[in-house]
């Protein structure tokens, strides 16, 4: 049994106090990635079924989020970034083993794609505009240039399959690659990460969706989807708790800890129990608005990422 | 590197030293000391050693770093190149031993065995100036060299080796 630790030369208020070196934006970018590769996985998955006629909101209005969320992303990381002007060095190098790499390049690639994927449908959502400002009569380039993107859609569709379910998948193997950090070094984070971003993208297109149709084919993804994340969330306790002392630890910190609350009230309750039955409820035929079962889903999707983050930092394996 | 935890006295020397030779800013260190008292009295026992970088074989830092700003060089020792560093702290998350630390100046910092030094065939600052002569360096690939023999002769440990880490300082016990 261990009376006493006392650490001296580190009890310094810039080190030791402050080892928690991952701040809100990378809550934040974790949570927009794993929405926007979400939004853009059924985007492209609607568009290969041929179903983009039926399933709009998913193939048009949702997708708008799409890059404006992974322009906030990038925006987030940028600002956790301690010797930002250095920025540019990730993309002198690709390094396999490093996840923090390929996810950097996996978000070059899908980042623009998913500026020309909305710009494909330029004519058809903003018509408004497009009425008082004719930019597309006036640059005839912008048009040939929208033309050539329609006609692409098909090969657009084929491309963000794979780079979104990695980008969705590295939202959590960013976190799981720590070995230094019991709470996040366990395997199924990538899977739980996938499919909450996944659900919370399934919630975004209920709330967007105009036609009951595409709200309840979506609300049945999403219960699909939080019925597997609830799964995997107990695989992932299941899997603390048969670990070694340091996951044992760890897990404390979600089960009777600080983040109890958190993780069991925010996230597991009211962010994917009581939106699972609300959603159940309205599809049965019982009169429930749709947007508060998805608005749930999306800020127990956030909440998890904040507790994940925060949580995780404070688990180690020395004192 | 080499540390004799039964010699240790827990003097801060080797920190004060460090952090005047490296010019490592205020309020930061690259070593500490570790005090722990073991056990239930009246059958206790005190620990003393000071801690730094492993500089692991199988560094997690190394692994997770996204540009390559750390890297292994020949002789084992993990070093950071300030400016392919971007700050982006998956290096401080990776490290079990929690060695790492943000300059100020933005990019990521920490232990070197005092590389600049060893290139003049001379001791890390630490080492040379340790008034017990509990630190011991030298190159664990020569069997003969004195931290070879000591690790062959006396009973040692690393710290959390569980990590997978195969680190680089040894605590003689």
């Amino acid at each position: 049994m261990q009376e006493e630790l006392f650490i001296s030369g580190r009890d310094i208020p810039n080190i030791d106090p402050n080892l928690q070196i991952w701040h809100w934006p990378i809550s934040v970018y974790l949570f927009v990635g794993g929405l926007a590769a979400g939004l853009l996985f059924f985007a492209a998955m609607v568009t290969i079924m041929g179903k983009a006629d039926v399933y709009k909101a998913a193939v048009k209005n949702a997708v708008i989020i799409a890059p404006i969320a992974l322009s906030l992303g990038l925006m987030a990381l940028l600002y956790d970034l301690t010797h930002k002007i250095y920025f540019w060095k990730l993309y002198t190098t690709i390094r396999i083993e490093s996840p923090m790499s390929w996810g950097a390049w996996v978000l070059m690639a899908i980042t623009p794609l998913s500026f020309l994927w909305v710009f494909s449908y330029y004519s058809d959502m903003f018509s408004k505009f497009e009425g008082k400002f004719k930019l597309l009569e006036k640059f005839n380039f912008l048009a040939t240039f929208e033309n050539f993107l329609i006609k692409n859609r098909m090969n657009m569709a084929y491309a963000l399959i794979p780079l979104s379910v990695v980008l969705g998948i590295y939202t959590g193997i960013l976190l799981s690659a720590f070995n230094a950090r019991p709470l996040w070094n366990n395997a199924i984070l990538g899977p739980l990460f996938l499919t909450s971003g996944l659900s919370t993208a399934a919630a975004a297109i209920v709330i967007f969706a105009k036609t009951k149709k595409e709200k309840h084919f979506f609300s049945k993804i999403d219960i699909a989807l939080i019925i597997i994340e609830l799964g995997l969330i107990t695989h992932m306790i299941m899997g603390y708790y048969a670990g070694t002392q340091v996951q044992l630890e760890a897990v404390q910190l979600l089960v009777g800890g600080d983040f109890t609350l958190m993780f069991f009230g925010f996230v597991v309750i009211l962010g994917l129990i009581i939106p699972l039955l609300l959603e159940i409820s309205e599809i049965i035929g019982y009169k429930i608005p749709t947007l508060i079962p998805a608005l749930l889903v999306i800020m127990g999707g956030l909440v998890f990422r904040f507790v994940m983050v925060e949580a995780g930092q404070l688990t180690r394996y020395l004192y | 590197m080499v540390i004799d935890t039964l010699k240790c006295v827990g003097c801060s020397d080797c920190v004060v030293a460090c952090q005047t030779e490296n010019d490592v800013p205020i309020g930061y260190c690259r070593d500490w000391i570790v005090e722990s008292v073991n056990g239930s009295y009246p059958h206790v026992e005190l620990e003393l050693k000071s801690e730094r970088c492993n500089h692991c074989d199988t560094a997690p830092c190394v692994r997770c770093c996204p540009t390559g700003a750390s890297h292994i060089v020949d002789g084992g020792i993990v070093l950071v190149t300030g400016n392919d560093c971007i700050g982006c702290g998956a290096c401080i998350e990776s490290c079990p031993y929690d060695a790492r630390y943000q300059h100020p100046d933005g990019y990521v910092d920490k232990c070197t065995f005092c590389h600049h030094r060893l290139k003049d065939g001379q001791l890390p600052a630490c080492v040379s100036v340790c008034p017990t002569k509990c630190m011991y360096f030298g190159d664990l690939d020569n069997p003969n060299s004195e931290v070879s023999q000591l690790l062959k002769n006396r009973k040692h440990k690393t710290l959390a080796p569980e990590a997978g880490t195969n680190p680089h300082v040894f605590y003689l016990i």
